[in-house]
């Protein structure tokens, strides 16, 4: 019975511990690995060639996190976004929850980003591609904070916590074709109507790949 | 502390899924008083909903539903798990994972509403392989489509698409129109295999019944359909209430109290999460709290008269323990854009292998396309290979277009070395031990699985697939059954054919447990069809009485 709330201190709203986030559930297992998580875990490795170091970083202790909104890069943090994303325009409210997030989750990414936009604004670079393969020339570490930038704002997570759902890029991008889960719009059986053709990618990676870590189901 | 409440109904019963529901709704519907134990809380779909759309891990089954610590659940398929610790050659074969939630595991279902084939009851019979069942198809078909009504099944016209289990009545609803991926499947299958793809009977709102509306195809049926164009067992608790059922919630019952001669349940005995012990009298007591949590609470409630467990007299308690342990694969295909995820997700089946002269070697097996929206996969995939910018975007909308999973159902078989025990020294906040389970996979079910590799090989040659990865080993598909098996013979089984205990004449079993071979079909419909037949026998026992 310890550490649980006891029958007279939970008052009105007595069963509620199912309420507590999943985000937070899944923190203190964000580094397993079972079968099931290695399904894909090859697939990044023998479409790219090699396998490199794993995504995920260690959560940092929170007595090394930022926690003032006002020392955060972001004016730094949406310029590289824009770079990084070859997109002229992002959401400036977002940026601040995803810019707050990735240095709440390390310390480091602060200093990281104002030396990757130290970077950026020294050199011309005229795409995407190009400035992230010199980020990671420069120092390998960087591929990391990259990494960390494109997943906030293609899958709308920072710091492993969902940030933005349905206004994550990766679901712009498809929208013509299909709905972030649980918001379809498209009307009686639109599944079973023709959707769009997809023509086979010619771009390159930019960076060298890293080992994809599926989350278990 | 122990209540001072009285409380007492005709029939009682543990558990509320889809069978405890179900034969609450339809007792209390008869006049008959019920009161239905629910070891964990009470939700409203909103939060479940609202925690999938919260969940940084979209793929995970458990995540918006966290456990209570009174009626813990696994929280996940990883070995070792936190509640359901599995051991044995094959041991992460069976993690399984279900919900301690009032409605009950089909909160997380894909709403896939097989009938089981009527070889299936037949296994020893036809093929010399397992066990047969106690009852025939026949005995279950008028069940079987009482449960298609509760539940809202639709499925194909059966003079058009006959799915071998045979039926007296169409479906409820006509059969979900397929999307375009599915259709491009079953063109392939149709044109270069000797095999052909179905409609998968579906416990979905092809049109709006029961109050619910029609599917919209937001293809999150797993973990949480967010309108309830799917059934689920909360359906059923809503009706029972309605008709004067009674259901507590976070009850956890952990006794089964016997009269002096054993023979007959005089009462149960369930924890509040204050640990507050109370009991609860009856006429009839029903254990429908799934194939694992049946068996537990049947081997917890062991005492003097009872040594080895409540109904355990055959030995066979926690024996037996089966699955659909599956294959799985995923490419990418060299096709065109068939754009998974539009739609439900389990709408298709290639059905050949659910039957056939070979099944007195290796087991029965079906296929899923799974037509599941990869975007969130395609684009980890494409950031972890290290692209940026446009170059990024491309990637993702041709790996989220092109991406291909294909898995199946392959038939277990009942062995009792195959074994649920209690964990020694792991227990809940309770003090009620965590489930153990011992599993090798039998070599029936071995050589079933190396079978269904050879066909995924063949599909993704006719699909010219890259980059195919076959997750490793075996994969439990969260079919549990077994672990109460039905049999005539009281010393090798502990349910008959109506579902009551051997040993106990007024304690009834509703779940798969009582399964005495597990098919290919997704179980539920026949948990939801035997549970009425329960209902069906206890309604003419008591009205009569």
């Amino acid at each position: 019975m310890k550490g649980y709330i006891m029958r007279k201190e939970r008052g009105s709203q007595p069963l509620c511990l199912w309420h507590v986030s999943p985000n937070a559930m899944r923190l203190s297992r964000l580094l397993r690995m079972s079968r099931r998580d290695t399904l894909l875990a090859g697939m990044s490795a023998a479409l790219a060639g090699s396998i490199g170091v794993a995504v995920a970083q260690d959560q940092q202790p929170s007595d090394q996190r930022s926690s003032n909104t006002e020392d955060l890069p972001v004016e730094e943090f949406m310029a590289l976004s824009r770079r990084l994303t070859d997109r002229a325009e992002l959401d400036q409210r977002i940026g601040d929850a995803l810019c707050a997030g990735i240095v709440h989750g390390n310390a480091a990414r602060a200093e990281q980003i104002h030396a990757l936009h130290d970077l950026l604004t020294k050199g011309n670079f005229a795409s995407a591609s190009e400035f992230a393969h010199a980020a990671e020339t420069q120092d390998k570490a960087y591929k990391d904070v990259v990494h960390e930038i494109m997943t906030g704002w293609y899958r709308g997570v920072a710091d492993g916590k969902v940030v933005v759902y349905r206004s994550a890029l990766m679901f712009d991008i498809t929208k013509d074709a299909v709905y972030p889960k649980t918001y379809a719009s498209g009307g009686p059986f639109y599944w079973t109507a023709k959707p769009p053709e997809v023509a086979v990618p010619t771009g390159q990676p930019a960076m060298s790949p890293s080992k994809f870590v599926v989350e278990p189901t | 502390m122990s209540s001072e409440q009285n409380l007492s109904a005709d029939v009682v019963i543990v558990g509320s899924g889809v069978a405890g529901s179900s034969i609450a709704n339809e007792l209390a519907r008869a006049g008959i008083s019920v009161i239905v134990l629910e070891a964990g809380p009470r939700v409203d779909r909103q939060h479940f909903v609202e925690n999938f759309r919260n969940l940084e891990n979209k793929p995970s089954y458990q995540g918006p539903f966290p456990a209570v610590p009174w009626a813990q659940h696994p929280p996940d398929q990883q070995t070792p798990n936190e509640y359901l610790h599995t051991s044995g050659p094959d041991a992460e074969a069976y993690q399984q994972v279900y919900l301690r939630m009032m409605g009950g595991t089909t909160w997380h279902w894909a709403g896939c509403a097989w009938r089981y084939l009527p070889s299936d009851f037949e296994l020893k019979t036809r093929y010399g392989q397992g066990r047969d069942w106690a009852l025939k198809y026949d005995d279950l078909e008028p069940f079987y489509y009482q449960a298609e009504v509760m539940m809202g099944v639709c499925g194909p016209d059966p003079a058009v698409e006959d799915l071998g289990s045979p039926r007296k009545q169409v479906y409820p609803m006509d059969a979900l129109p397929i999307s375009y991926a599915a259709q491009q499947f079953r063109k392939l299958i149709s044109e270069k295999t000797p095999w052909r793809v179905v409609h998968e009977p579906q416990a979905r709102n092809t049109r709006p019944y029961d109050r619910r509306p029609t599917c919209e195809g937001h293809n999150n049926c797993m973990p949480i359909c967010p309108i309830g164009a799917m059934y689920n067992g909360s359906y059923s608790v809503y009706d029972a209430e309605a008709a004067g059922a009674k259901f507590i919630p976070n009850a956890v019952v952990y006794k089964i109290e016997r009269d002096s001669a054993n023979k007959r349940v005089t009462a149960l005995h369930y924890f509040d999460p204050d640990k507050g012990s109370h009991r609860v009298t009856g006429k009839y007591f029903v254990i429908a709290a799934h194939c694992i949590e049946t068996a537990k609470l049947l081997l917890v409630s062991a005492d003097e008269q009872s040594p080895e467990g409540v109904a355990n007299s055959s030995g066979h308690v926690g024996r037996n323990m089966m699955d659909h342990t599956g294959v799985q694969v995923t490419f990418i295909s060299g096709g065109e854009a068939w754009w998974p995820g539009r739609g439900p997700l389990e709408t298709n089946v290639i059905d050949n292998f659910r039957d056939g002269p070979w099944r007195n070697e290796r087991g029965a097996y079906l296929v899923h396309m799974v037509d599941d929206n990869q975007v969130d996969l395609a684009t980890q995939l494409a950031i972890s290979k290290g692209y940026v910018g446009r170059e990024l975007e491309e990637q993702i909308r041709y790996l989220a277009s092109h991406t291909v999973r294909l898995f199946s159902h392959n038939e277990g078989l009942a062995d009792p070395d195959n074994r649920l025990t209690l964990n020694k020294t792991k227990k809940d906040m309770l003090g009620i031990p965590h489930p153990d389970v011992y599993y090798k996979l039998p070599e029936y079910t071995v050589r079933s699985c190396e079978n269904t590799r050879e066909v995924f090989r063949q599909m993704i040659g006719l699909m010219h697939g890259t980059d195919e990865q076959w997750t490793p080993g075996y994969f439990p598909q969260d079919h549990p059954a077994g672990s109460t098996i039905m049999g005539v013979d009281p010393k090798d089984s502990v349910v008959d054919g109506h579902c009551r205990t051997h040993d106990h004449d007024n304690l009834f079993i509703a779940s798969s447990s009582v399964f005495s071979s597990v098919g290919t079909g997704n179980i539920t419909l026949t948990v939801a069809a035997l549970a009425l037949r329960v209902a069906d026998t206890l309604k003419k026992e008591l009205i009569h009485a």
